[in-house]
């Protein structure tokens, strides 16, 4: 069964992309997973990693983006929506025997366009404005879920902010990583993304979910070991789950997103960030919730 | 509704001493007069049966171990007169307030008795407090003050 897990926070530059790519493929790699990677972001970062800039160009004017998927088939899916996908995309090798895997759905700059536009053409259906937004988020849902029958997981690179796409991403996800910087503001960022992921109203009501019934878990991210790091991760453990496994600023993460063609193994790839990719990969995708969510 | 179970008589004097010496900064000479004044003050706890974070309850100095030179720290360091010992991100009050309460907090804000170090942790846990205290007791209501409008403002957010 296909899971679908969302890399998302409202607030930007928290490292989404990157956590999206690098889990993409630790999944493919380690977990021997057929992944794809949907790029909702407009800023097209994962898509940039994992196909260059010239790649990425090619695959927008062939018309192989997100944002050409939904507007091509917003009213009818087809049978075979290969044609969006580029297939072993990023610059790890993986062996031709191997059934693991990253296919990427591009992101596109013009995806927020196409949200408006979309929202526009079902208003003219005289309908109420928050049953066209209803009816616009369930059908990304839908067109989303499509890709499930080619993978074995569907990694969702949230955008930040909300839009429909971001609400039709964290709806369907069977568990979300919320990677945060843990500074001041990100607590009302993680609280705020917390109800909606959880579908609740107020603090109250999200304090009456235990943890272990929580879709998300938050990852801090760009830890520089700085004492008011460890002030804000205790304040945030108080009432969200948190993953154990903790990114530093390494030069070796930033590097990895060079963009290079050559292909190369995950240790060549990751160097230092290795062993913390394997935790995090451990304990996302063989975690107890991930694999409670699946079952 | 999160639960949580009472401690009081001998249990809460031993859940206290447990508490006490975790904070691993705090010599028997120290934690002793701390330990009265909880007895005398705190007639009941609420306690969560969930744990508390491992940073509240391991030594600090295990904690710092962990952690880069800090600015901060450095700057403590320079000034001498031992002040480089003072961590001025434990306790941590929000923590603090939030797990055990306003009379645990200000407890555990008496084990510091420089007025310095007080206003250092105000500034580095981010609890905004007035310059013109002076008195130690006025500093830590201040801080304790802070703290709790800060809780109430991330609550306001989230509603």
């Amino acid at each position: 069964m296909t899971r679908f897990l969302a890399v998302s926070n409202r607030k930007g530059g928290v490292g989404k992309s990157t956590i999206s790519v690098m889990l993409a493929h630790a999944a493919a790699a380690w977990g021997r997973q057929r992944v794809l990677l949907m790029d909702l972001d407009t800023q097209c970062n994962a898509s940039l990693m994992l196909l260059g800039g010239e790649g990425w160009e090619r695959a927008a004017r062939a018309g192989r983006t997100i944002a050409d998927y939904f507007y091509d088939r917003f009213d009818k899916v087809a049978g075979d929506e290969s044609t969006y996908v580029v297939n072993n995309v990023g610059d790890v090798a993986h062996s031709r025997m191997a059934r693991g895997r990253v296919s990427l759905l591009p992101g596109s700059q013009r995806l927020e366009d196409i949200q408006g536009e979309l929202y526009l053409k079902q208003a003219k259906k005289d309908l109420h404005a928050d049953a066209v937004a209803l009816l616009v988020r369930g059908r990304m849902k839908r067109l989303m879920r499509h890709f499930g029958m080619d993978c074995d997981l569907v990694i969702l690179d949230c955008p930040p902010g909300l839009s429909f796409a971001a609400h039709a991403a964290l709806d369907m996800a069977d568990h979300i990583v919320v990677p945060f910087r843990p500074d001041f503001v990100s607590q009302f960022a993680l609280d705020r993304v917390a109800l909606l992921i959880e579908r609740v109203e107020n603090a109250e009501q999200l304090a009456s979910i235990p943890f272990a019934e929580r879709r998300y878990a938050c990852l801090p991210n760009c830890l520089t070991g700085a004492g008011h790091e460890r002030l804000l991760i205790d304040q945030i453990a108080l009432d969200h789950p948190l993953l154990t496994t903790r990114l530093p600023v390494l030069e070796s993460i930033a590097r990895a997103f060079d963009w290079d063609e050559s292909k190369k193994s995950m240790e060549q790839k990751y160097a230092g960030a290795l062993p913390y990719l394997r935790k995090l990969h451990t304990e996302v995708f063989t975690g107890a919730q991930m694999r409670a969510q699946s079952a | 509704m999160r639960k949580t179970k009472a401690l009081s008589g001998a249990a809460q004097d031993a859940y206290f001493r447990r508490l006490l010496k975790a904070q691993g900064k705090l010599s028997e000479a120290a934690r002793e007069p701390l330990l009265r004044s909880f007895k005398r003050e705190i007639a009941q706890l609420q306690l969560r049966r969930e744990p508390l974070p491992d940073a509240l309850l391991s030594p600090p100095h295990a904690a710092r171990s962990r952690q880069p030179t800090t600015p901060t720290r450095r700057a403590q360091s320079d000034a001498g007169g031992g002040s480089g010992a003072f961590d001025p991100f434990a306790p941590n009050i929000v923590v603090l307030l939030r797990t055990l309460g306003r009379a645990a907090a200000l407890a555990a804000l008496a084990a510091i008795d420089n007025p310095e170090h007080l206003r250092l942790l105000a500034r580095e846990q981010r609890l905004s407090v007035a310059p013109d205290l002076t008195s130690l007791a006025e500093l830590r209501a201040a801080i304790v003050g802070a703290a709790e409008r800060r809780i109430a403002n991330r609550m306001a957010a989230a509603s």
